[in-house]
């Protein structure tokens, strides 16, 4: 029993770190420009399916597509940064219908490209069992674990230490005194999408490399970013990790307890709790209720 | 001038409901595609309704279009519930499916449009996973048709375009008639500032609840129509992303803050997706309507029939919500 728990929590926090990574891009987008990329769980699958084209096409490893899925994804995050900032009355609302609009663009896309079927892996390296004291793993799930970890502490790092990244916080924090001290928002705005897109193509990567992907996939993977967002307090790094190693967690501790079925039900419930009990999330500063 | 307006409508209506079965009813493929432009014609009103009067952007109304859907058939095949009465329930159950949404209320805008598009995912897996109610992923069939009224056989295609089409322009006279009342102008005053109305003694919560129960349960009778007319459920059809989907592109396109713009706009679309699009692109068609949408958020956000209305400068229109609307 015992060892079932440890394995659920080992699972759970492995997931979890996949999910900040993805959380974390729709969090600095928000945050910097104050709308929800409602296309970003279909972008971190169109990474997803670059590594499934460059395994099935050239027998590549999906770990060798990154670099590419970095330069597709970041060119599509450019994109849906220029059309949203072409938008001029009640941005807050019409972000939200442009971005679902190329949300499903980018779904049917696939389906066009990719077809519906289910795509996993071929890779027995990646597959391949990975045992940790009592914990037992793919190698995949740790790999990319490590990654996650490297990615985020160097996320952390670039918008402490760097100027950059201490404009994309000041933009976040108050845009008025951000321009007051010489900082071009809209940079600001296309960095953080360009963030968001390197931290998906990874996410993508890691999702191709340990699960199984179809193109209906992108709409939940956005819905889980934002229920971490909603748990961390929007604008709050240490929440969102929080807020993903709690969903991890309690997707997995479902899996283990009741049905794989009911792992989305429970996230939601998750969510709803918090929506309710912690309206500002777990971390939140920034006021988000209407009144 | 206003009895000339009526007058023209009540013309179009009669004609629409003559002329068009007059001229497609032998093309049964046609009537289906336009009975089902219709059904997502009546989602997007409410959609509208929503968005327009009580200034919320939902992406879940899928949530209450499978509600509506499920507890209509159930009654009827369950419960032995008459078909017409059954109707209305499925609206009330969407609505009642809308008070679990309350809370979200307090949520502001994007908050709560991307809230009821979780809630929508919540009601879909429920509907997959209580077997015992809904049988689950294996759907229901047999689901009783339309009945013969006076000799006339309502589950065919004519009979259920007449049908689908009373609903969409009742919806729209409801709909008319509240945004002309006091709480339409209580709920228009809203756009400009909520802070305001609420200081002159408005209960903008409530109006907005209200908003939200109607336009869930015009969505939840829309989807007991299609219950019967289609005689087959399944989760993932019945709560599918593309009862959100199609409404919302529609919906924009014939612009949401008009009453008729959403039914024109989804038949416009939603035969122009069926019959054009898919032909050229059996799968992954719809990307013309995700590209559709973008484009209208950033060229016409009032709609395209708007944009017609502001070239033509048609006599007699009331401009005043138009000026005031992005303030």
């Amino acid at each position: 029993m015992t060892e079932l728990v440890l394995q659920a929590l080992w699972s759970g926090v492995l997931t979890g770190s996949s999910y900040a990574l993805i959380a974390l891009g729709l969090a600095l987008i928000f945050g910097t420009m104050n709308v929800i990329n409602l296309a970003h769980g279909e972008l971190v699958l169109l990474a997803a399916y670059i590594a499934y084209t460059c395994e099935s096409a050239f027998g590549a490893s999906p770990l060798l597509a990154i670099p590419a899925a970095i330069v597709i994804v970041c060119a599509a995050t450019a994109i849906t940064y220029l059309l949203v900032s072409r938008i001029r009355t009640n941005r807050e609302l019409n972000s939200l219908l442009l971005t679902y609009g190329i949300g499903v663009m980018l779904t049917n896309g696939m389906l066009l490209l990719w077809k519906a079927d289910i795509r996993s892996t071929k890779s027995t390296w990646l597959q391949d069992a990975v045992v940790l004291g009592p914990f037992y793993s793919m190698r995949s799930e740790v790999l990319f674990f490590v990654i996650s970890l490297a990615l985020i502490a160097g996320l952390w790092w670039w918008l402490t230490r760097t100027w950059a990244g201490r404009a994309v916080r000041a933009v976040a924090s108050n845009r008025d005194a951000a321009k007051v001290m010489g900082i071009d928002p809209h940079r600001v705005e296309l960095v953080s999408f360009l963030i968001a897109g390197l931290l998906a193509a990874f996410a993508g990567a890691a999702i191709y490399s340990v699960g199984v992907i179809q193109p209906a996939l992108g709409i939940s993977l956005t819905i889980k970013a934002f229920i971490i967002t909603v748990l961390a307090g929007m604008g709050s790094v240490p929440g969102v990790l929080v807020g993903a190693l709690l969903l991890g967690l309690t997707e997995s501790l479902t899996t283990t307890f009741f049905s794989s079925a009911l792992q989305e039900l429970a996230g939601m419930l998750l969510f709803l709790l918090v929506l309710f009990v912690l309206p500002n999330g777990l971390f939140g500063t920034r006021w988000r209720r209407a009144h | 001038m206003e009895i000339r307006r009526i007058a023209i409508w009540v013309a179009l209506a009669i004609s629409s409901y003559v002329l068009v079965p007059l001229a497609f009813a032998g093309n049964l493929y046609l009537m289906s595609m336009i009975v089902a432009s219709l059904t997502i014609g009546g989602i997007a009103l409410a959609w509208a309704l929503l968005g327009n009067l009580g200034g919320l952007v939902s992406f879940g109304h899928a949530a209450f279009f499978g509600v509506g859907s499920y507890a209509s058939a159930l009654l009827v095949m369950k419960a032995g519930w008459p078909i017409g009465l059954s109707l209305l329930a499925g609206g009330v159950c969407a609505a009642l499916a809308a008070v679990l949404m309350l809370p979200a209320l307090r949520l502001r805008g994007p908050y709560f449009a991307l809230a009821v598009l979780a809630y929508a995912h919540i009601f879909r897996i429920v509907a997959t996973e209580w077997k015992g109610l809904t049988n689950g992923a294996g759907g229901i069939g047999n689901i009783p048709r339309f009945p013969v009224v006076f000799g006339y056989d309502f589950a065919s295609k004519t009979g259920a375009y007449w049908i689908v089409l009373s609903l969409v322009l009742v919806f729209a006279v409801i709909y008319w008639r509240i945004r002309a009342s006091h709480a339409g102008l209580a709920l228009r005053a809203m756009h400009d500032s909520e802070d305001a109305t609420r200081a002159v003694g408005v209960n903008s919560v409530l109006l907005k609840a209200l908003m939200l129960f109607l336009s869930a349960f015009m969505t939840g009778v829309m989807g007991a129509f299609n219950a019967h007319y289609i005689n087959f459920l399944e989760p993932d059809y019945a709560f599918s992303g593309l009862w959100t989907m199609l409404p919302i592109v529609a919906a924009i396109f014939g612009g949401y803050r008009s009453v008729l713009g959403p039914p024109i706009g989804a038949v416009v679309v939603y035969l122009a997706d069926q019959l054009v699009f898919k032909g050229f692109m059996p799968i992954g068609h719809q990307i013309v309507l995700g590209a559709l949408l973008g484009a209208m958020i950033l060229f016409a956000p009032e709609g395209l029939l708007s944009v017609f209305a502001k070239r033509a400068h048609w006599p007699g229109r009331r401009r005043v919500a138009v000026a005031s609307r992005d303030a």
